[in-house]
């Protein structure tokens, strides 16, 4: 908690009367805990009039996925003989990739520069305490403790023990807490103190809807997918880049966000499926906790992949893409134009009608303003082509990929390839730069809510 | 006993403000120790805003221990145990010119002193160079709470969808006269980076251009200077800077990694 | 010139007594308690009400202080006593919008509700007649609205703590677009409009008190009271009355243009096409083509005087204070009085030097940088004077007298940090960093307030008729002044590290990691400064009951309000008043008593 890292500022402070007392006193704030998923239980009536059957639920969302100041995922023995941890979903995944696995210790190696250093020189009792990583700290006394008498072995491990750093779901929970919570809320139900006053609203993960992957068919994030929002933000919302975070930090969030969205799916099953008679056995239990997991394990079969390189673009193709674009939906075409508008500014008809203007979430939501060139799920082609294909999960921005069109006189559905002259089309359009404050004129402030 | 009571409360007062001085230069001189002092400078005009610091600083230094000694002295000296009156005085009008007139002289050293860092940190752009003001490095976009950046495509253009954007990481070469051009998407923000000595308040329904050299490899803060709302505390960026070739051959990749398709 | 009798009910063609009227007790009828002491017109009355009011607005502004230090010491956690009453909902753990709205109440507070009304409501009202020779001021019942409507405006501020979204967040300077749209924070809801309203209301209080100590002060003098004999804690008055009537108007007009701008959409300060959460305010209605640095301008216009009429009667205070307490004129009377002209007078013109950074036109920059540095010198003048007054002293260590030096040793230490900042090139670094935090909680805190503390002790046995506790005075100032420079003085150096204002938890930084300690230093002294306070209160309020009868002159000072009872009775002075010289002569080396009070004749 406290970094008495500046050993002479320290000694100054301890010269006087009371910081002596300061440095020695840390204070805490009261642990979070988490709190039931209210409107749910409310739907279900059996359940919303069942004090005891609530209770219930509650003790079995802390058997499988811990408290909010400890949380984790009960291990099935079914994983463990397959050799899958969720608890090391994350660290897994990230250190059998070599090319993650690289990127995880160069960024540790800056992160933790100066106590590698220290650990380096030998200077072991100089190593400073760093900021949200607890668990790491905690390991580091205990290793120093352990080789007090094997200064070689204690520096080789040492220097191991922070290069090669991946958070536990504890420490991340602490991360979380200090960053996340406030918009986004103990549970992840994007219900925070701040989130009232943010539009759009940060996002509830308990649903498991996602609106930025790169998988079809609404599939549950891959790792990839959740780490690029933490690294990237999302422009043009209040969700920033945490990049002043190092990649461990970031790996651990992810996971702790995948617990949250877990619990919270899991939690929805529980609720909505209860029933008075079955009551909340085991094997209930166990069954959806298992059905969500799954889901999550099986996203990156979900990626729409991509072999090759990006095909080039010529302007005959954007002409195709801009016939798909313009041409409404009754007359065969993609039917962009009913939503993003003529010119793409998202000034289309349909903003005018409240059942296309709304999200999964309920929030008021309005098409796009190509002509920006902000996307916010990303903005290389295949991060187009792949928003395109799949559409956006939870928003009325819908699949693109097997679309039936009209070309000729003949029906048929659309491929890649539409795809492709889709994105060469709009990628085209992006005339503008990002919509700014400007003195007098310009593209003027029109920017709707936008995906 | 009154009278010790007395002296003892002349001696407590005096070392009081005695402690002043003392103490107020000893955390100075020490201030760097304790981590407390600028951070390094790593800028081509950052120098001459540096010294500008410390002329005043030794001025004020003076100035400081002379008025607080003076203080102390009289306070200690002067008490009201003498069974004479005081010097009986309404001023004089010498001295008053005396101590009108030094002061006024430093002064005006000083202002005149600190003309050519103002005009060159912020109207001095450069005109000839791989970066202007109408073509710059690149666009700054501070909004609540992100600072991203621009780069124009390979054309040079600022707008189509081959313009490299980046988050929080802002790259850009050493010894180059970078110009960059700062705007806000919504409210009041400021671009400071410590280690440049530079700061520019991005002003929404402005576009400010902004420029820096600087001169040694590294990483550094980019901090929001203005308030600008809950999240201004962590309005955070990082300045990379790397050799000219190294950039070159970063932004080369990051144009290629465009057409990723991973 | 001279009244030989004073009628007992003089025509009053303006309702002003003409100089030198003398009025005894007994002529007015009998008031009831509520006209005595609630609604009274009496400048005394009215001088202790912005007292007592001004002493509970600096226990709340302090304890906005005491929550800003306890998230800069300790971010994020529970903090004790405030927490669960300013956070409940997050268990006593400030928020991150929370805190944009500590700072924003803490700044407004101490500026319009303690400092200006104890400086200007409380010493102004109290002393102005008193020290003049008048028997009230010249528009009475002007005083007292001038009182009363500060009361809306405090119920304006106490409001807006209560808003939806919470108090208003966007720094006491208020800069537009953050403060003007809504969406931009959540204290720029309703809370954001009772700020303005509030500080329409406190700005149109000191206007009606500049005007009465104008007046007053311009005729209302008795006879042989020249300018140049009044004392400078009159000077400070009345150049500060002077900047409030000039400035304040400025500030009145910029809250209406903000407050048209958020309740009538008028887009004075909206620039187009800003984007905040993912809404155009255009496309809500409001205008736009406006631009936030006219508020700006149009605020530190005001707001640069403002802080003069922080300091100037604190000056004039300590000038008398040391004078009589060191038994010795004040050294340079006039060029002291000019000084204080001087500072007003450029005051007036520098107000770009808190714009340095803003986007305005650089070359503009440096005018306001000239200007600005020349206002250093009438500040330098004025610090020499005071030393030549400690020169061949004899000097008294009262309490009054020790929180007087005080302010002398802790104003250079904020007037010399000032030239960093109006350094522009040093600004660049500077701005917005703690070293300004520094400096001015320097001038503001270690200056002007410790000269309210010097007033409160210095003039208390003339309000209550009763002396303080020296004894407890002395604790008082020992523990207050060693508090306050540690709280204060390592903010100097935080700034140079380049610390952040206005920042919830600047440690994530790599610039600004290892600052947590110091922090905590200083969360310490300030939680240490706040409660050693205990002192002063029961000093105060014990005094106010069982302190030790005085007569009319227990200093043994010359100015005019020493000749009054203890406390005067209504009308002041109960004899005639002829006035031979000047406020400072002590120490006159052939005089029978080593002062010579302003009504007798030099001896020659």
């Amino acid at each position: 908690m406290i970094q008495c890292r500046n050993r002479r500022a320290a000694a100054l402070a301890a010269a006087l009367s009371f910081p002596v007392v300061a440095c020695e006193f840390h204070p805490g704030a009261e642990e979070l805990s988490y709190a039931l998923n209210r409107p749910v239980i409310e739907q279900n009536q059996d359940l919303a009039r069942d004090p005891g059957a609530q209770a219930q639920l509650a003790g079995a969302l802390e058997m499988l996925f811990g408290t909010a100041a400890s949380p984790r995922f009960l291990a099935e023995p079914e994983w463990v003989e397959g050799g899958f941890d969720p608890n090391y979903w994350g660290e897994d995944l990230v250190k059998n990739d070599d090319a993650l696995r690289t990127s995880l210790e160069a960024s540790n190696r800056t992160t933790f520069a100066a106590q590698i250093a220290a650990i380096e020189a030998g200077r072991f009792d100089a190593v400073v305490r760093p900021r949200h990583a607890d668990d790491l700290w905690g390991w580091w006394e205990e290793l120093k403790a352990e080789k007090s008498d094997d200064a070689a072995g204690l520096k080789s491990e040492g220097v191991a023990l922070f290069a090669e750093y991946y958070p536990s779901l504890r420490a991340s929970a602490a991360l979380y807490r200090n960053q996340c919570y406030h918009c986004h809320g103990a549970e992840g139900g994007g219900n925070g103190s701040t989130s009232a006053f943010l539009e759009p609203r940060p996002r509830d993960y308990r649903p498991g809807k996602f609106k930025f992957t790169a998988l079809k068919g609404k599939a549950r994030p891959r790792h990839e997918d959740l780490f690029r929002i933490l690294a990237e933000g999302i422009y043009t919302t209040a969700m920033p880049s945490f990049r002043r975070f190092s990649d461990a930090q970031l790996h651990g969030l992810v996971d702790y966000v995948r617990l949250l969205s877990i619990r919270g799916e899991t939690e929805i099953l529980l609720a909505s499926f209860y029933e008075p008679d079955e009551g909340l056995n085991f094997a209930n239990v166990q069954e959806n906790y298992l059905d969500v997991v799954s889901k999550w394990r099986a996203a990156p079969e979900q990626l729409i992949a991509f072999d090759g390189t990006i095909p080039a673009s010529t302007p005959e193709r954007i002409a195709h893409g801009r016939a798909l674009f313009t041409t409404p939906g009754d007359k065969g075409g993609a039917n962009c134009v009913s939503c993003h508008g003529e010119g793409g500014r998202g000034d289309g008809p349909s903003v005018n009608d409240p059942k296309q203007s709304t999200d999964d979430w309920g929030r008021p939501i309005a098409p796009r303003d190509l002509t920006r060139g902000v996307y916010r799920f990303g903005r290389r082609p295949i991060d187009l082509f792949r928003r395109i294909y799949a559409g956006i999960n939870g928003t009325p921005m819908p699949e693109h990929i097997g679309m039936t069109i009209t070309e000729n006189g003949q029906q048929r559905t659309m491929t890649e390839d539409d795809i492709w002259d889709l994105v060469f089309f709009v990628r085209s359009l992006a005339t503008h730069t990002p919509a700014v404050a400007q003195h007098g004129g310009g593209h003027g402030g029109d920017l709707g809510g936008g995906h | 006993m009154a009278a010790l009571k007395h002296f003892l409360l002349r001696v407590v007062v005096t070392l009081l403000l005695l402690a002043v001085p003392v103490l107020g230069v000893w955390t100075f001189t020490e201030a760097d120790r304790w981590g407390l002092w600028f951070p390094p400078m790593v800028s081509s005009y950052g120098g001459s805003i540096d010294k500008l610091f410390y002329l005043i600083l030794w001025m004020v230094t003076v100035t400081f221990v002379g008025t607080e000694a003076l203080l102390v002295w009289f306070v200690f000296r002067y008490s009201k145990k003498d069974p004479t009156r005081a010097i009986f005085t309404h001023g004089n009008h010498k001295l008053e010119m005396v101590w009108t007139a030094i002061p006024a002289v430093l002064l005006v050293i000083v202002a005149i002193s600190q003309m050519e860092a103002w005009t060159t940190v912020k109207m001095n752009f450069p005109e000839d160079g791989p970066y202007t003001r109408e073509k710059p490095l690149m666009e700054v976009y501070a909004s609540q709470f992100d600072w991203r950046v621009r780069y124009p495509d390979a054309q040079g253009n600022f707008t189509g969808a081959d313009v490299i954007e980046v988050p929080y990481d802002i790259t850009v070469p050493e010894d180059t006269k970078v110009v960059l051009r700062l705007k806000s998407r919504d409210v009041l923000h400021s671009f400071f980076v410590p280690t440049f000595r530079l700061k520019q308040d991005a002003v929404p329904g402005m576009e400010i251009p902004v420029w820096f050299e600087a001169t040694e490899p590294g990483s550094y803060d980019l901090i929001c200077a203005e308030l600008c709302g809950w999240g201004h505390y962590k309005m955070a960026g990082k300045i990379h800077v790397l050799p000219k070739d190294e950039f070159d051959a970063w932004l080369a990749a990051k144009r290629a990694a465009l057409y990723a398709t991973d | 010139m001279s009244h030989a009798h004073a009628p007992a009910h003089p025509a009053r063609p303006l309702g002003i007594d003409p100089p030198g009227t003398v009025h005894t007790t007994h002529e007015h009828h009998e008031l009831g308690f509520v006209r005595k002491y609630v609604f009274s017109t009496d400048h005394k009355v009215i001088g202790l009400q912005f007292l007592f009011t001004g002493l509970v607005m600096l226990l709340l502004g302090g304890l906005m202080a005491m929550a800003i230090r306890w998230q800069l010491a300790y971010p994020w956690t529970e903090m004790p006593v405030l927490g669960r009453l300013l956070f409940p909902a997050t268990g006593g753990v400030t928020t991150p919008e929370g805190y944009t709205m500590l700072f924003t109440m803490h700044g407004t507070l101490m500026i319009f509700f303690v400092i200006i009304p104890l400086l200007t409501g409380t010493f102004g009202n109290y002393l102005i007649p008193l020290m003049i020779g008048a028997p009230d001021m010249a528009f009475p019942r002007l005083n007292m609205l001038g009182y009363w409507f500060w009361w809306p405006g405090i119920a304006c501020i106490l409001l807006s703590f209560g808003a939806e979204g919470g108090g208003p967040a966007a720094g006491w300077t208020s800069y537009p677009p953050l403060s003007t749209i809504e969406a931009a924070a959540p204290g720029s809801n309703w809370g954001q409009n009772w700020w303005l309203l509030s500080l329409t209301f406190v700005g149109v209080s000191s206007m009606m008190g500049a005007v009465n100590y104008v007046t007053t002060i311009v005729k209302m003098r008795a006879p042989g009271m020249t300018f140049f004999r009044l004392p400078l804690s009159i000077w400070g008055l009345m150049i500060a009355a002077l900047l409030q009537l000039f400035a304040l108007p400025v500030l009145t007009a910029a809250s209406f243009m903000q407050l048209f701008d958020r309740v009538f959409d008028a887009g004075f300060f909206t620039p187009t096409g800003t984007i905040i959460n993912n809404t155009s305010p255009e496309t809500l209605g409001n205008a736009a083509g406006g631009h936030p640095l006219l508020w700006q301008h149009l605020f530190w216009f005001y707001s640069h005087p403002a802080v003069y009429i922080l300091v100037l009667p604190a000056m004039g205070f300590v000038s008398d204070i040391l004078s009589v307490h060191a038994r010795k004129p004040i050294f340079g009377y006039k060029p002291m009085a000019y000084s204080m002209a001087g500072i007003a007078g450029l005051g007036f013109i520098v107000w770009g030097h808190h714009m340095f950074m803003s986007g305005m036109n650089p070359a503009v920059g440096l005018v306001f940088m000239t200007a600005t540095i020349m206002i250093a010198l009438p500040s330098a003048v004025k610090v020499f004077n005071w030393l030549g007054t400690l020169w061949g002293a004899r000097i008294h260590l009262t309490s009054a007298m020790l929180f007087a030096i005080a302010f002398v040793s802790m104003f250079i230490i904020g007037g010399l940090s000032g030239i960093w900042m109006a350094s522009t090139p040093v600004d660049i670094y500077i701005h917005d960093t703690y070293i300004v935090v520094a400096h001015f909680h320097y001038v503001v805190f270690a200056g002007s307030m410790m000269a309210i503390f010097a007033a409160i002790y210095h003039w208390f046995p003339k309000m209550f008729g009763r002396a303080m506790s020296e004894k407890l005075g002395v604790i008082h100032f020992v523990g207050t002044f060693i508090t306050l420079n540690g709280v204060f003085y390592m903010m100097h150096q935080l700034g140079l590290a380049g610390l952040m204002r206005r920042t919830a938890d600047p440690y994530d930084y790599a610039t600004y990691a290892h600052l947590q300690p110091i922090n905590q230093f200083i969360s310490w002294c300030a939680f240490a400064l706040l409660a050693w306070q205990v002192f002063f209160v029961v000093n105060f309020f014990g005094s106010m009951i069982w302190g030790r009868r005085v007569g009319r002159n227990p200093w043994n000072a010359c100015s005019l309000e020493w000749e009054t009872p203890s406390p005067p009775g209504h009308g002041n002075f109960d004899r005639q008043l002829a006035v031979y010289h000047g406020p400072y002569e002590y120490g006159v080396p052939d005089a029978p008593r080593d002062f010579v009070p302003q009504t007798q004749r030099a001896h020659v």
